[in-house]
């Protein structure tokens, strides 16, 4: 993984260490030691939501479910994961159940290994706004990817397995999600 | 999202606070799943759904006078018009088998009202009161409009609900213990 995915997985485990104690009283049915950590967790929860659905009422509705998931889940959690990634994989799960058809096509891969690329960095600074309408205006599957391992740091094992398709999928997705976004920043977007 | 510059796709936000505060729904979620899961939860008397019967053939006991006071003929409850029913009521209620399951059931059932505590008896008894009540009603405005389908229809299911109904306070003693 590239040194800023890595650099945020750290501060992942930070907090991971700091969620222990409330995660075991949730566990117990303390519902104000959830209520902390959904309020931990929310923004990142949401984010990827949004950036999956790429509509608001419909992100806002898949993190709202996705807490609730997690609240009847929470018996199942084993506390030597990350609360975060098990979190965003109920998130990510709950997105694909509401959308509607095939959640990500297959894309036939001849060697997976050529699609290992670094964090994608551009030339010149790009507008935030900007990137993030070329990241909507991408294909469901590739933009799942992209979000995912780009944006969230995600390992392409982590990030298959969330979305249900092989890691050789994933890699071509985000092979994909990379060209297409170069070629839609480089034109606008908007 | 503002017009910050980034130079990585993985320098945007991964924090985007949704448009509302999600938490009061989830934390009633949270309440029910908690309630439900309570031991009391599954002790709840078999009576209870015949309130919830009587409570939604009263409404829409309600709602069909609201309808026929706003249409063209007005009703008006005569002396005559509970027998002037009886003549119209659907064959099934007519049934002479049904009557009679049902004036046994109305026995059984106060045996079992005798047998309650005061305040349970006072709630069961005022449930099965509303739903007879309704079920009055109905038959009064089909007496004044024998050839109503819908009050028949509707006569006919709240009759039925009537009796579930009893069944239900009839046998509840015999499931919770």
């Amino acid at each position: 993984m590239a040194d800023g995915a890595t650099a945020r997985m750290m501060q992942t485990d930070t907090v991971v260490d700091f969620d222990v104690a409330l995660i075991e009283r949730a566990r117990r049915g303390d519902s104000r030691a959830f209520e902390r950590l959904y309020r931990d967790h929310v923004g990142r929860v949401h984010g990827l939501c949004l950036r999956m659905t790429r509509n608001p009422d419909l992100a806002a509705d898949c993190a709202q479910d996705a807490f609730i998931k997690a609240w009847k889940a929470l018996p199942r959690f084993e506390a030597r994961s990350s609360f975060s990634t098990w979190l965003h994989r109920i998130a990510v799960n709950t997105v694909l159940e509401k959308r509607r058809g095939p959640a990500n096509a297959e894309i036939p891969v001849e060697d997976p290994t050529e699609y290992e690329e670094p964090v994608m960095s551009f030339d010149s600074p790009v507008e935030e706004e900007e990137l993030e309408a070329a990241i909507q205006s991408l294909p469901q599957g590739a933009r799942d990817a992209l979000v995912l391992c780009g944006v969230y740091g995600y390992e392409h094992s982590e990030a298959a397995s969330m979305l249900g398709i092989a890691v050789g999928t994933c890699k071509a997705q985000l092979h994909r999600a990379r060209g297409l976004l170069k070629d839609r920043l480089e034109r606008g977007v908007r | 999202m503002n017009l910050r510059r980034v130079k990585s796709i993985d320098e945007l936000a991964q924090n985007v606070p949704p448009p509302r505060d999600l938490w009061p729904a989830i934390s009633a979620a949270i309440e029910a799943e908690k309630a439900a899961q309570a031991p009391g939860a599954q002790r709840r008397p078999r009576w209870l759904p015949a309130a919830g019967m009587a409570a939604a053939i009263a409404l829409v006991a309600v709602g069909v006078f609201i309808g026929r006071s706003l249409g063209p003929v007005k009703f008006i409850e005569t002396a005559g018009t509970r027998e002037a029913a009886a003549n119209v009521l659907p064959a099934a209620l007519r049934d002479a088998n049904y009557r009679k399951e049902r004036d046994v059931l109305l026995v059984e059932v106060q045996h079992k009202l005798n047998d309650m505590p005061a305040a349970e008896r006072t709630k069961v008894a005022a449930s099965l009161a509303t739903l007879r009540r309704s079920i009055g009603e109905i038959e009064a405005a089909l007496g004044s409009d024998p050839a109503n389908a819908l009050l028949q229809e509707l006569l006919v299911n709240s009759c039925q609900e009537e009796m579930r109904a009893l069944t239900a306070v009839r046998d509840s003693g015999n499931q919770e213990t």
